[in-house]
This record gives structure tokens, sequence and C-alpha cells, in this order.
């Protein structure tokens, strides 16, 4: 496999153009900025409560493929989900950047796109970014 | 121009192009390649002559202090500095602006004032931010206009009897501008404001004179300009030399110590605390010596020519931005391929051996003024040909396609 398909599988590919949830809800939503300061990429992230327990996630704003996409996944991912299932997701998501097992076999199909990132350390905080930041804030916010 | 060089000559002298035969090395902006001469001048000291400088009673220490010392006389000879006493050896650029700032520090008083350009990189803004703040002083900007030029009309209004200091840089790190520092310099010492030029990328690529120049300082480093990392200098005329204090307290740089208090050598003695780098230094002279062996006026022409070729072939494609443009300029272009993110391009060109930059290359309020949030760079040295950049042209016609 070309070395470039590898680093941005289809699933990457499509979510950078077609990112979910990529809209500005400042005024209705608590925003969380993700900016990594050695590239410039910054997003904001936008925690939409529901009426029940669990929000919905939108994201907006600027980075590489890998880092929207990754932003956008974890929308997805996060969207309906109550805080403690999302703070694990994001757990297990950033765990899976790191992990050298087999693991991954097991992960959601959207996630497998991003394993490629172990192989270039480079880029592995351009896939951490949302999810690293969206974990600090659930953290200090469990409910 | 009097005699010209081929760059594939060049490319011989640099092992790093032996062991990776393919690779197009774009980012000589963050760190030139040593040559063999540099590299061997190192390994040699280490494995014939080491010893520490100005401690030693015996043979291979005052050899080596010989040496240390005589690099100083190499690097001003290259500068066209007074003599050897006015070259401080510090750990690089940053360093050298740092102690320049921290003793600059102690004349700021409420209300003065220091003036930067909007085309610094971080290590000629934030110490003097960090000054003024604490001081009480401002910190005053002179703009930058869409082209990537200073605009140098605003500096008279900008200097003014408050101003301390001037902090200029000489080539912009991101657009390649080439700031007419003479001028400034001239302008700056009518108001009899001291002035500093950050001389990290034109050390080694165009000839600098600080005497004819007038500049008060001067700061680059070595691992710019085919030098090992770790090793930088600092110009200080004599004049504005007595003015400067350690930033690092330690050893070697004291005339006499007791309980109560310190007396200290002098400029340039004391600011090299601690023991020396004397590999680095030495290989900083071997530097020196190999860019004394090219044709200063080749090799800026050379670079120059490179980066009008390539802004001229980027332009012609249509799909890239090219960040300002600046009449003078050095073989250094920022740019951008639309709808593509400056790390996606850099890691496209990194799958094709090419080594380039992508962010805000530590210039972030530069990227503000271009409306860019961050870019890709390529700059040039004197082993890059015009093949290379036709390659790395044909290579983002790819990314466009890859992310079309
Ligand atoms: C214009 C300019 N100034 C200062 C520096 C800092 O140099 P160093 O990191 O070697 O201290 C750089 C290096 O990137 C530079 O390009």
């Amino acid at each position: 496999m070309n070395e470039l398909d590898k680093l941005y599988p289809p699933t990457i590919r499509e979510h950078n153009t077609s990112p979910f949830h990529f809209e500005q809800r400042k005024d209705r939503a608590v925003t969380v900025r993700a900016y990594n300061p050695i590239c410039g990429d910054r997003f904001d992230l936008f925690i939409e409560a529901d009426t029940g327990a669990t929000n919905t996630i939108y994201f907006h704003g600027f980075g590489c493929a890998i880092s929207k996409a990754s932003a956008s996944v974890m929308a997805k991912s996060l969207s309906g989900k109550a805080r403690a299932e999302a703070l694990r997701l994001c757990n297990n998501f950033l765990d899976s950047l790191d992990s050298d097992s087999d693991e991954a076999l097991a992960l959601p199909e959207e996630w497998k796109a991003f394993q490629a990132v172990r192989e270039y350390p480079e880029r592995r905080d351009c896939a951490a970014l949302a999810w690293a930041e969206m974990k600090k804030y659930l953290e200090s916010n469990p409910s | 121009m009097s005699h010209t060089f081929n760059p594939l000559t060049v490319r011989h002298d640099f092992p790093i192009f032996r062991n990776h035969p393919d690779l197009i090395y774009f980012d000589n902006a963050a760190t030139s390649q040593r040559p063999e001469r540099v590299l061997r001048e190192i390994s040699d000291f280490d494995q014939k002559q080491s010893a520490s400088v100005h401690r030693g009673l015996y043979e291979l220490s005052s050899h080596a202090t010989r040496r240390y010392e005589a690099v100083r006389d190499k690097v001003a000879a290259l500068i066209g500095a007074e003599n050897g006493s006015t070259i401080a050896f510090t750990k690089g650029t940053t360093e050298s602006i740092n102690i320049v700032a921290n003793s600059f520090r102690k004349r700021l008083k409420p209300g003065d004032n220091i003036v930067i350009s909007g085309m610094e990189h971080h290590a000629n803004l934030i110490p003097w931010q960090m000054i003024c703040k604490e001081m009480g002083a401002s910190l005053r900007v002179i703009p930058v206009t869409k082209e990537g030029e200073l605009s140098l009309d605003r500096l008279q209004t900008l200097m003014d009897h408050k101003t301390r200091l001037l902090a200029v840089t000489h080539v912009s790190n991101v657009l390649g501008t080439i700031n007419p520092v003479d001028e400034i310099i001239l302008e700056a010492h009518l108001k009899q404001v001291p002035i500093l030029v950050d001389a990290a990328q034109s050390a080694g690529h165009l000839a600098i004179h600080v005497k004819k120049l007038g500049a008060d300082f001067l700061a680059f480093s070595a691992h710019k300009m085919f030098g090992p990392f770790g090793t930088g200098v600092l110009y200080a005329n004599p004049v504005w030399a007595p003015s400067l204090h350690p930033l690092n307290f330690g050893g070697g740089i004291i005339q006499h110590v007791d309980f109560d208090q310190t007396e200290f050598l002098e400029y340039p003695r004391n600011l090299e605390a601690g023991t020396a780098n004397v590999s680095g230094v030495l290989g900083l002279g071997a530097a020196v010596d190999y860019i004394r062996t090219l044709d200063a006026e080749s090799v800026i022409h050379h670079e120059h020519f490179l980066a009008t070729v390539f802004k001229e072939k980027a332009l012609q494609e249509g799909f890239i931005r090219v960040m300002g443009n600046p009449r003078r300029h050095a073989g250094i272009v920022a740019f951008n391929v639309n709808g593509v993110h400056p790390h996606d391009v850099a890691s496209y060109l990194a799958s094709r051996s090419i080594a380039v930059r992508a962010g805000h290359h530590c210039a972030e309020p530069l990227l503000q003024y271009m409306n860019e949030a961050a870019s890709v760079r390529v700059s040039f040295s004197v082993y890059n040909t015009a093949d290379e950049l036709d390659r790395t042209i044909e290579a983002l016609k790819e990314v466009k396609k890859f992310w079309a």
C-alpha cells in the first residue's frame, strides 16, 4: 500500500472533506478550545446539553486532515453519550493511538483509520488533539 | 557575478547526502546540514586534543584555549567586526538575544519603550516583551505590509527619546525578506537608539559587515550556517560591550570572588560562565572556514535564484498562494496549497523525500499580518538545485490531486 494511503485512509479523507457536525455553535453550547501551539491547529469543540443526560458535540476551526477528521469522528462518537461514557471513549481512543497490541481489532471501524499515526509519531498529536481536550474537559466537569 | 559555483559539487562536501542520496533538503532555515570539514574538526578535537579551556596548565588545555580563542578572530573577520574581543560565544541566537535583553532590563524605566518589527522570530520578540512587561515599558512594533516588507515610514514616529533599543531581523525566517538594516541603523542612530540585528538567517548566506552597518549587537547560530548545534555568537560593539552583564553566573567569568561580592571579567569572557563548549566553538570556526571557500555573492545569488524560480513556478500552477512578495529576498519562501493544510502538504512531500517545514515557524504574529494560520516553508542552501525545485513542484501537483 502507498505510504500516503496508509496515513490517510478513506475514512480520514472522507471526514476531512465532509466533517460531521462541523459548524459554529458558540451561542448555544459550552465551548472548549483545542489548540496545538506547535502547528497552529485550532478547533472549538461545542458541547451542547440534550434534554436528557446526554450531549451533542459540534466542532469548528482549522487543522490538518488528521486533526480535523479525528475531531469529526469524535463529534460522531460522543454525540448522544452521557459524560461518563464519553470520557471512557476518550480514554479508549487516546490509548488506541499508543498501544502496540492487536487490541485494535476490537476498535470501532472509524477509529481504526487513525492507527497509522503509531508509525508517524510526528502526527500523533494531530490525531489526539480534540480528544485530549475533550477528556480534560470531561474530567473536570463530570456532570 | 564574480564567479559561480556548482551546487552539485558543493553537495559532495556534505555527508548527509551520501547517506540519503534522494533527500531534497529544503529546511535550511531550521538548520543547515554540516560539511565534512566541520564534522572532522569536531571529531579530531574529541579524539586527539580534547581538554577544557582557560583552566588547565598542561599542553592539551593551552592548545585548546589557543584554538578556542582563535575562533573569535575568525568570526570577527567573517562579519567585519573590529576584532575577536567583540565576539562572545553563546548557545545560539536565542541565548545571545536573551543576554542583551537581560542587560537592558535594568536600563528600562516605566514609560520607556523598545521597538521591534512585526516579522520577528519568537526569539527576538518574547525576551523584549518580557522585560517590557516587567519594567512597565511598552513594546512597539514596526508593521509589515502585505508584500512582506517593513513599513519603514512608521519608524520615525515609533522611535522617540524614550526608545531604549531597536531589535530587528536581518532576514525574515518566514518570508525571506532582506530588511534594509543599513537604513534602519542610520535612523536609529540619528535618535541615539542602539540596535540589535538578528542575523540567524543571514549569517553564512549574505555578506555581513557589522562595522560598516554600525550594528551595536548582532546575534546568530552556528547550526544555521553549516556549524554544530548548541553554539552561537553575540557580537557587541566595543562602545556597548561594557553594558552587557552575565545571564548565567558561575565559574570562568570572574576576576575575584569573596563571600560578599564578585568582580567579573570583561566582555566577552563575562558572558561565558561554566565549562565552554569547546568542540562546538571549533566546529563554528571550521564552518567559518568553509563559508570562506564559497563566494559570498554567488551564495546569495544562488539562493535568491532558487526562491525566485520556485515562486514563479508555484504561481504558474494556479493552486499555490505564496506569502508576501518582498523586493529584496533571500532563499526562503512560505506558501500554501489551496484547500490542503500545510501539515498534509509536508507529510506528502516527506513521502517523496522532500524535507520542508510546516506550521507557524515561530513567528505567529507575522502570520496574523499575512492572514494565514500556518504555511509550508521551503528554504534553500548552497547544495540545493533547480532540479530539486522541479521535483518539488511535481510533488505539489500530486498533493493537489491526492486531496482533490
Ligand atoms: C530569525 C531567527 N531568529 C532566531 C532564531 C533562533 O535561533 P536558535 O534556535 O538557533 O537560537 C531563529 C531560528 O529558527 C531564526 O530563524
